[in-house]
């Protein structure tokens, strides 16, 4: 059995529903111990259970990738799924590339950034998509899954429903009996005789857009059972206590609040509403265990999130996202104070508008084609800085793969002619937006591999200053203070985002056009040989 | 430039070779690997100059596009550009002029061709090749060559060839006014198409400029001629050229069209096969490509090839995963790719030690027997090898030999 464990550090006298900081600590039936995560604190979001652009060597390169969300639905597309063909102590791990020692894996059915419209969930089971349609997951099947693969985590099946609104009084009854239900099922103790691996359960917050029902369905969490339904989970004397950490997927909720226009919303109207219904949730239980939340959309909502909840942890959604349209996050907190000059800065600030400042830098956009600059502005490259002690005692360093590129402590040889250069290990120029900028327009996957490691060490950066305010005396007090200013420097409604979308759109179309054309057979050029060969053997592979 | 063999087959042609250029040895023979906008697909350079390259290709006419001249000067050259602080090559330009534009004109002063941003016909001479070469910065650059497809036949291919020599003049008068002659290296283009005679006469008009260019490449090939046509033309030009200077055979890639030039005297390849083909899931080994987009790979729990020190196969990626990734993951393309650069260093590593050690014709066999084994041996290698004494069907009655390009597909279900 996983054990999870969370310390709460903050000094202050706690409340319900006041920032805190706190200390992740994972231990394993077998195995070692995964490395603590301090909190608030960042998830790194997958596709097809790979954190996007990232192979393995920047995965690991890329310190801010601790705890990872994966979610199982796209291994349904082949029976059975391949990640439970997997053995050993960690199979998940070693399937995906992670290392168990730097990475928690958390396993979720669905994906929880996914608010399409889809079939409805029964007693029997929870719909689900991969490539290749729907899928009907039981939760007898999700159990055996999840023993199989053996993450460190794990959400047990919802019944959340993602089919045309509204739901009825009925409907929501329905789905807090379910997830009840089918929460109880995962933590049913394991009848085997050999104790094997059981991850840490989550739950995710079932409700949907009903005060009355949240709080019901957290109420029935921490109830104390009696005759069958004890004997179901014996030992437990309630569900509460098998259970880990408490999930909220924004984007069902969302879209229970706003159906027709969800990623319109006004932020600060859609915050609202949210924290009275998270409140909802979290108000019959125990503070001491932690708060996630999925799909925040931005770092303002997050600190919204930590200062009027509590929150604890946060996936990194939409700054993955912003990598994959070409965004370069600038953007610190505190927030640079104004005493800072533009000459302190390395490069050119992000974009005003309305005397507020862009999150981060569009580098589709025109302006970057000449600016040999590094990302971000508030961000110096490691290799400004005679050595790694002196880094970040005058400007913060961003370690990312783009900004503090560092070549490998050892290369491959391949004869034993070949020598290899001395200046291994070394730190090497940050990449510059001009580059990036270039590698966008020519469609070099180059660019979002630099943007993912850049965009989730900004992030992290940004809890890592998060968790620096809250450890001060009086630490919530300067948190919202800064949390006030956050908001007056930087712009929240990243129209920055929806331009590169702009952009990002009209390059993959452009590159649509331009492939066909390239990619014709029958020219007669050295690469058509190689690019027909390639074309008949995938051919081949698609039959 | 330093060049020096330092060793040589005894049996066939081909020999090792340093090559000391402004960022350092390269050790020949090598593969290169093709960046064309700058960037090896998906890798960062810290990732390329790990899988043990320390040559790479970057194409002009495509950085003369994008991100241009000006901005490559601004930022201080290529390298800087795209952070590759090892050996880099540049080409003319020429070939994807007349590839990629349909309307491209030669004329004696240069190609005329249409500009891809607003259409304006635009000429690149062979002394605009070179400065825009210069402005990139590559450690070896290209002549402008008059570029014909190799399967042209007629009079077009001979005033093609001699056009080239009057445009390596020109270009070898505009690199040595530069002044740059000291870190950047000038090579000239063999042409000639398919005829011998043209290919002995350039060889020779280039062989009395030798002093003033500082290697050879052979041109004008891998365009869909016949495979024993293409080694032909390769030994008698490999075998023509000067010892003391490199040799280059462009847009050549496939394991054993680049052992067989390997041991005809080739140095140095290009292509952007390894690469182009690891997007599409196909995975180089020593035993024949693997295509894993096949189904037969989506439970296989053993990676691509456990003996390879590559990244994606030393830390375990299993071909069940890769099935899962290729093609709809970029992860996947890098994975493959981060595999196929180090099959190919690996293969022209082997290559390497093979030579010094006095053991690449027993290399070649080995290579042969595994890559093709029972799917029967391409019938050119088999002749190009004869013709520098390698039997590869020594003491292998049993092999079979095919015809044609004879290419091994993982392609069976
Ligand atoms: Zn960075
Ligand atoms: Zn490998």
């Amino acid at each position: 059995m996983s054990t999870l464990n969370f310390t709460i550090q903050t000094a202050e006298p706690l409340s319900q529903f006041t920032p805190r900081l706190g200390r992740l600590s994972l231990h394993r039936h077998e195995g070692p111990p995964a490395q603590d995560i301090l909190t608030p604190a960042l998830i790194t979001t997958t596709s097809r259970g790979i954190v996007p652009h990232l192979s393995r060597d920047n995965v690991v390169a890329t310190s801010p990738i601790a705890w990872t969300q994966v979610h199982f639905e796209t291994f349904l597309e082949q029976t059975p799924p391949v990640l439970a063909l997997h053995k050993g102590s960690h199979p998940l791990h070693t399937f995906l590339g992670y290392e168990p020692e730097k990475h928690i894996l958390a396993l979720s059915l669905r994906d929880p950034h996914d608010g399409q419209e889809m079939p409805p969930n029964t007693k029997e089971y929870v719909t689900c998509r991969c490539v290749r349609g729907v899928r009907r997951v039981s939760p007898a099947s999700w159990r055996s899954l999840v023993l199989a693969c053996k993450p460190d985590v794990v959400t047990a099946l919802a019944d959340t429903p993602f089919t045309p609104l509204p739901h009825s009084q009925k409907r929501i009854t329905k789905s807090l009996e379910r997830s009840t239900a089918w929460l109880a099922d995962l933590l049913k103790p394991s009848q085997e005789t050999v104790p094997t691996e059981h991850p840490a359960v989550l739950v995710q917050m079932a409700g949907g857009n009903e005060v009355r029902a949240r709080k019901a369905f957290a109420e029935g969490l921490v109830e104390r059972l009696y005759g069958k339904d004890q004997e179901l989970v014996s030992p437990l004397q309630t569900l509460d206590e098998g259970i880990a950490g408490y999930v909220f997927d924004l984007v069902p909720l969302q879209l229970s609040l706003a159906p027709v226009a969800a990623a319109r919303v006004e932020e600060t109207v859609s915050s609202s509403a949210h924290e009275r219904l998270l409140k909802a949730s979290l108000a019959p239980l125990p503070i001491t265990k932690p708060r996630i939340v999925h799909s925040a959309r931005s770092p303002h909502t997050l600190l919204r999130l930590i200062q009027d909840i509590g929150i604890d942890l946060f996936d990194a959604h939409f700054a993955q996202r912003a990598a994959d349209i070409g965004i370069a996050l600038d953007f610190t907190f505190p927030a640079p104070y104004s005493t800072q000059t533009e000459e302190q800065h390395l490069a050119l600030l992000p974009r005003k508008r309305e005397n507020r400042t862009d999150l981060g830098h569009n580098l589709f956009a025109a302006t970057y084609a000449h600016d040999h600059s590094c990302l971000a502005a508030c961000f110096a490259g490691a290799a400004s800085f005679p050595s790694i002690s002196q880094l970040s005692s005058e400007f913060p360093v961003c370690l990312c793969g783009a900004c503090s590129p560092r070549s490998y402590p050892s290369w491959i040889q391949h004869s034993a002619l070949d020598t290899l250069p001395t200046d291994v290990g070394t730190f090497q120029k940050p990449f510059t937006r001009s580059y990036i900028h270039h590698l966008l327009h020519t469609h070099e996957m180059s660019s979002h591999t630099l943007l993912a490691m850049h965009n989730l060490t900004v992030m992290e950066a940004f809890l890592a200053g998060v968790r620096g305010v809250l450890s001060k005396v009086d630490g919530a007090k300067l948190f919202t203070e800064e949390v006030t200013r956050f908001h007056e420097v930087y712009d929240e409604h990243m129209v920055v985002f929806e331009e590169a979308k702009v952009e990002w759109a009209s390059v993959e179309r452009a590159r649509g056009k331009g492939r066909l054309q390239r990619e014709k057979p029958g020219n007669t050029t050295p690469l058509a040989d190689s690019t027909a060969m390639s074309a008949r053997v995938s051919e081949k592979g698609a039959l | 430039m330093e060049f020096e063999v330092v060793a040589k087959c005894p049996v066939t042609n081909a020999r090792v070779s340093k090559m000391k250029l402004a960022h350092g040895v390269t050790v020949l023979p090598t593969f290169m690997p093709v960046a064309t906008q700058a960037a090896i697909k998906g890798l960062t350079p810290q990732q390329v100059e790990s899988l043990g390259i320390n040559l790479i290709l970057n194409n002009t006419y495509h950085l003369n596009l994008r991100p241009g001249i000006e901005v490559l000067r601004e930022a201080g050259g290529a390298h800087k550009f795209q952070g590759w602080n090892h050996n880099l090559l540049t080409d003319s330009g020429g070939f994807q002029l007349v590839s990629l534009n349909k309307f491209t004109q030669i004329t004696e002063e240069g190609a005329l061709f249409e500009s891809p941003f607003d259409g304006k016909p635009t000429m690149l001479t062979p002394e605009e090749s070179i400065s825009i070469q210069h402005a990139i910065g590559a450690d070896i650059i290209m002549q402008l060559d008059d570029v014909v497809s190799s399967l042209t036949t007629g009079p077009r291919v001979e005033e093609a060839m001699w056009r080239t020599i009057r445009w390596l003049d020109r270009c070898i008068e505009t690199h040595e006014k530069s002044g740059k002659v000291d870190t950047q290296n000038l090579f000239a283009i063999v042409q000639g198409g398919l005829d011998p005679k043209l290919r002995d006469q350039c060889v020779d008009e280039m062989i009395n400029r030798k002093h003033r260019v500082a290697g050879y490449a052979i041109g004008g090939l891998s365009g869909g001629e016949e495979k024993d046509t293409f080694w032909r033309v390769i030994k008698q030009c490999a075998d023509k050229l000067p010892f003391d200077r490199p040799r280059y055979s462009m847009g050549v890639g496939f394991a054993e069209d680049l052992l067989v030039c390997v041991a005809l005297g080739v140095d140095m390849a290009d292509c952007v096969f390894p690469t182009r083909t690891a997007r599409f899931g196909v995975a180089l080994t020593f035993k024949g490509p693997l295509n894993l987009r096949l189904s037969k790979h989506q439970a296989e729990m053993q990676p691509i090839d456990d003996t390879c020190p590559c990244p994606t196969c030393s830390s375990g990626t299993t071909r069940a995963a890769l099935h899962h990734l290729v093609t709809l993951e970029t992860v996947g393309a890098h994975a493959v790719t981060q595999h196929n650069l180090v099959f190919q260093a690996r293969l022209m590593g082997r290559a390497r030690d093979a030579i010094m050690n006095g053991t690449f014709p027993e290399y070649l066999k080995t290579f042969f027997a595994d890559y093709f084994g029972d799917k029967g041996y391409p019938e050119w290698c088999v002749n190009a090898l004869r013709s520098v004494g390698v039997d590869l069907l020594d003491g292998k009655d049993n092999t079979a030999v095919v015809t044609g390009s004879g290419a091994v597909w993982d392609r069976s279900e």
